[in-house]
């Protein structure tokens, strides 16, 4: 799993991370029973703090994404459907983009419109 | 502006001050000063240069007394027979050690010698992540060589609390990243309790989960990392010509002609509710970078 993140991303770092493994799982590149990174090694990698990896899992795991090993680490749950996943995604996806076209003053219906143009060309 | 916080909560401190005041002849450095570290957390003390950091940290060491008040530092009194500084990791400001002629490894074997959880293979890791040679004179390294150093001492020993004053002063880019990630594994591994001073705020950004402003020895703002992201924002919005601002605790202004960029403090819900009220249409409302938070903060203070 490949964990990026974005400082100039108005989402807390936690929740980043967290759409960083719904992503992986959306994707199909963290299986079920799939470990993720020690909270060590991820707050390491990033040059950040452990207890907002920490955070991330912990609220994975409330949500029935993940499961805690205690001693050992932390691993994709069975109740991970790659479907569901990939449609949190699309939901947070949406309305990074409707916030965007919001702050530049259009309205959704406009958005789509542009999206639309933007694709067919 | 008032209603900045400056109270956070936590079971246990890792550091506390209870009205801690020093003077240097007619200058106050640190002025009635209530700062709480909660047990392992990563607090960022920012202000600018005479703000009083380097003051606070001394004092904590218990290298100087107060003029008034008192502190403790992992349960344990500040004061000068210095039992304190057994739980204390510290990088201090300056870059002298006052033993120019003594060799590295010798000033590592001091420290390790009277440092009863000094631990050698731990040592042993950081000498090689930092890449320190040994064999050199202190009198002969440089400014980044000598930090490199009082790194490893610091942390060598586990203390339960990090004092770091300007800890990446000197270093240079790589260095500077591999240093932070070494603090990152050292907190997940031992838990420790961290005040950082330094200029260099952005480097704490993602690490910091405390932050106190300091100006003339006094917390402007004392909050949580997750406070500050969720109260101080930057707001767009526009406004028609005849508009009449709303009293909000407005931080910094920007724009004009219709369009505007204010950062407020306060809850997101509650500006945005004032600034429609008053004819403004809100197209964004965002977080703020630490760097950009402190120096709002900073200048908030200087109107």
């Amino acid at each position: 799993m490949f964990v990026s993140l974005d400082s100039a991303d108005p989402r807390p770092i936690y929740v980043q991370i967290m759409d960083e493994v719904r992503r992986a799982i959306a994707l199909g590149a963290l299986a079920p029973d799939a470990a993720l990174p020690s909270v060590r090694q991820l707050a390491a990698d990033l040059r950040i703090n452990p207890n907002t990896v920490q955070q991330a899992y912990r609220e994975l795991e409330r949500e029935g994404i993940v499961y805690v090993q205690r001693g050992q680490g932390t691993y994709v749950a069975d109740g991970a459907v790659p479907q569901r996943e990939r449609a949190r995604l699309l939901k947070a996806v949406a309305a990074r983009a409707i916030r965007d076209a919001s702050r530049h003053g259009f309205t959704v219906d406009e958005l789509i419109e542009g999206l639309r143009e933007e694709e067919s060309t | 502006m008032d209603g900045l916080p400056t109270r956070v909560t936590a079971p246990v401190w890792g550091i506390e001050t209870i009205g801690l005041s020093r003077t240097y002849g007619r200058t106050t450095a640190v002025d009635d000063l209530d700062l709480t570290v909660p047990e392992g957390a990563i607090y960022l003390l920012a202000g600018q240069n005479g703000a009083g950091k380097t003051t606070v940290m001394r004092l904590l060491l218990g290298l100087m007394r107060p003029d008034g008040g008192e502190s403790r530092v992992a349960g344990v009194r500040s004061g000068p027979r210095g039992d304190v500084r057994a739980h204390i990791g510290y990088v201090p400001e300056t870059h002298e050690l006052p033993y120019g002629r003594m060799r590295v490894g010798h000033l590592m074997d001091h420290e390790a010698s009277y440092r009863r959880t000094w631990n050698h293979e731990y040592a042993g890791h950081l000498v090689r992540e930092l890449d320190i040679d040994r064999s050199r004179r202190l009198g002969a390294l440089s400014k980044g060589e000598m930090r490199r150093v009082q790194l490893v001492v610091a942390l060598s020993h586990r203390p339960r609390v990090l004092l770091l004053d300007e800890p990446t002063d000197g270093l240079d880019p790589l260095v500077r990243d591999t240093v932070l990630r070494l603090l990152v594994e050292h907190v997940s591994d031992t838990g420790t309790t961290v005040l950082v001073a330094t200029h260099v705020v952005h480097e704490m950004d993602r690490l910091a989960d405390h932050v106190g402003v300091l100006r003339g020895g006094r917390l402007l703002a004392q909050t949580t990392r997750d406070e500050l992201r969720a109260k101080l924002r930057r707001y767009r919005f526009q406004a028609p010509a005849d508009w009449r601002p709303p009293e909000v605790p407005v931080a910094h202004r920007n724009g004009g002609a219709g369009e505007y960029e204010w950062t407020v403090w306060g809850d997101e819900s509650s500006v945005v509710a004032h600034l429609t009220q008053s004819g403004a249409s809100v197209t964004a409302a965002s977080p703020l970078e630490l760097n950009d938070a402190v120096l709002t903060l900073l200048r908030m203070e200087n109107r």
